[in-house]
């Protein structure tokens, strides 16, 4: 059973088709990307997913449940963690307190008290390197460390899926690289799906992903193993604008880890 | 266990400030009715807090269930006097009517108004206000716009010398135990997941949705709590006290304003914000009544507006900013 199952999944905003009749399925552990160029419904498809609002026509299962018209606090607790693309830290609180919080509502809301979820916040702040602004206000750290404090306060939520907007944009490569490696081990250190979003930033989507979907004007491109999807003529084409030789864009875009946009 | 009481200090410094209002009002000639004016302005304040402090909504119509816990003392005075076995019963009575009728309200209006956002929020409530009054009014109930006068049943039911000691004393003795109570669930609040939860809607309700948590529950529980402490202080210190209730005295909005203004110069969202915000406001309101009768206003308004502006964080904010990193700030929230 998948552990998250998209059933032709539209979702409309007035007359423009957002997300367009997307299928996917995805493994318990598996860790995929998604790419495809601005306003491709990336970011509406994550929101589809954990409940921001419901799709016009589809369906949305999680762990054999359907999920479709459940409300986004009811998925949390299910195993949904997510971070976004503008981060969206809670302003005024620590990053103690904003990490703990993932903790408090996620899937161990039940069984976990205010201190317990506070000791899981310090265990994920340390793993993401945030522990010297622990007592900050989240509002005022960098749009970086935003981000880093988003992805421990997914985490405490000890979510079963976690999806990541964007998680990596505004990065350098050096960093990249390091969130790419802290991923995979966390991923396998808590068995967690993890599907990250990356706009087009090649060096994370090759490094991190197994399986890549690509998206373009909301439909879905192709769903291959990452090397053939992001190979693939069409998905070149969506980028660049035009065909062009593949033995060309191996070498100077894949492989030595440039933007596609350079 | 250290742990637990620990996290609790910072009601020491409310509960001390409470209680040397209480023993100077109580020991001073001629204090005790200025005391009881702060006590009233804090317990408001903190009660009020409770919502608009954790959650950032403001609810303008809060004198409805000022208004409504002053009814229900009311009714209860007025029906049940008359059973004069029920000696002290009928006060009990009558702040059960209080309770019941702000939750009514408070169910209703989290119904209806806590599905609005911001400024839309507000005006739902000045509506449900307004709505209330004028229905009192116009369909003549509980004495219609002419409200009710229960003085003479109060005196018929207790005799002269003991509504003389509950009207002068524990009216405004129940206040302080409400403004205690009050600072006490707010800290409570504080440190539970309905803190947290509160914190997360008061930043970013979406956000906060997707984090897991249930927003509408979390709101309905704040303002719930908020609605029925102002309930007891209505149903005290307008109720039992005056011995008489009219609508157009109680549902004034003029009263909300003064529970932001409380909270705003104290701080929002923190445990001493509003009893410091309830006694400078109490105060000068007072002291200025008594130098310059009838232009209070006119002095005061700007002194309020340039304090909020200077310190927008309230005087609360700018204390712990200041004792940051000392002994104290574990007293100071
Ligand atoms: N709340 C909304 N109301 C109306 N239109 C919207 C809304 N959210 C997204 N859209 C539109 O839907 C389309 C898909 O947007 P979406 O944000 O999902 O794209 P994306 O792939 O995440 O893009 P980006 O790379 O810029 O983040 C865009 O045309 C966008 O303008
Ligand atoms: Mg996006």
């Amino acid at each position: 059973m998948p552990l998250l199952k998209l059933e032709n999944v539209t979702k409309r905003f007035g007359g423009l088709v957002a997300v367009d009749k997307v299928s996917l399925e995805i493994q318990a552990g598996e860790l995929i990307g998604i790419v495809g160029p601005n306003g491709s419904g990336k970011t509406t498809l994550f929101n589809v997913i954990n409940g921001v609002y419901p799709p016009e026509e589809g369906k949305v299962f999680f762990d054999g449940k359907n999920i479709t018209r459940l409300p986004a606090y009811k998925r949390a607790p299910l195993g949904l963690g997510r971070t976004f693309q503008i981060p969206r830290p809670f302003g005024s609180a620590s990053v103690r307190e904003n990490v703990a919080i993932g903790a408090m509502f996620g899937t161990l809301a039940d069984k976990v008290s205010v201190d317990d979820s506070l000791e899981i916040a310090d265990r994920y702040i340390e793993l993401v390197g945030l522990e010297p602004h622990k007592d900050k206000e989240a509002g005022t750290l960098t749009p970086v460390e935003k981000k880093m404090m988003e992805i421990a306060r997914a985490l405490a939520m000890r979510p079963k899926l976690l999806l990541m907007d964007e998680a990596m944009a505004g990065m350098n490569p050096k960093d990249i690289d390091d969130m790419v490696k802290f991923l995979k081990r966390i991923k396998d250190e808590e068995n967690i799906a993890i599907v990250s979003m990356v706009e087009h930033i090649m060096r994370a989507v090759a490094g991190l992903a197994e399986r890549v979907m690509v998206m373009n004007q909301g439909a879905k491109l192709i769903d291959a193993k990452t090397e053939e999807a992001l190979t693939d003529p069409r998905v070149v084409e969506v980028y660049l604008g035009h065909p062009t030789d593949k033995s060309k864009w191996r070498s100077e875009v894949w492989k030595e880890g440039k933007d596609w946009d350079e | 266990m250290k742990n637990t009481i620990s996290k609790y200090y910072p009601l020491i410094p409310v509960f001390a400030a409470y209680l040397i209002m209480f023993i100077i009002g109580f020991f001073m000639p001629g204090m005790w009715q200025m005391v009881a004016l702060l006590a009233f302005y804090c317990a408001l304040g903190q009660s009020w807090n409770i919502f608009m402090g954790m959650t950032g909504y403001v609810d303008f119509g809060y004198v409805t269930f000022i208004a409504l816990g002053t009814y229900g003392m009311s009714l209860g005075i007025s029906y049940f006097s008359q059973f004069e076995w029920l000696g002290i019963g009928i006060l009990v009575i009558g702040l059960i009517l209080a309770l019941f009728l702000a939750s009514l309200s408070a169910l209703l209006e989290a119904f209806i108004a806590l599905r609005l956002r911001g400024a839309y929020f507000a005006i739902a409530c000045i509506g449900i206000n307004e709505g209330l009054r004028y229905f009192i009014e116009g369909a003549k109930i509980w004495g219609g716009s002419e409200g009710m006068i229960f003085f003479g049943a109060l005196m018929q039911a207790f005799g002269k010398e003991t509504v003389n000691q509950l009207t002068t004393f524990w009216a405004d003795f129940s206040v302080f135990i409400i403004a205690a109570l009050a600072a006490f669930l707010n800290m409570h609040y504080m440190r539970s997941k309905i803190g947290y939860a509160l914190t997360a809607v008061r930043e970013d309700e979406d956000a906060a949705k997707v984090m897991g948590i249930n927003t509408t529950k979390y709101k309905t529980i704040a303002f719930l709590t908020s609605g029925l402490l102002g309930a007891g202080v209505g149903a005290m210190a307008w109720g039992l006290k005056l011995g008489h209730v009219y609508p157009g005295d109680v549902f004034v909005i003029h009263y909300t304003v003064e529970c932001i203004v409380v909270v705003l110069l104290g701080g929002a969202g923190t445990l001493l914000g509003p009893v410091i915000g309830g006694l400078i406001y109490g105060l000068s309101k007072y002291w200025l009544a008594v130098i310059m009768p009838g232009f209070q206003l006119l002095i005061f308004a700007p002194i309020i507006i340039i304090i909020i502006v200077a310190a927008p964080e309230g005087v609360v904010g700018l204390l712990k900013r200041r004792l940051k990193g000392t002994q104290l700030e574990m007293f100071i929230e």
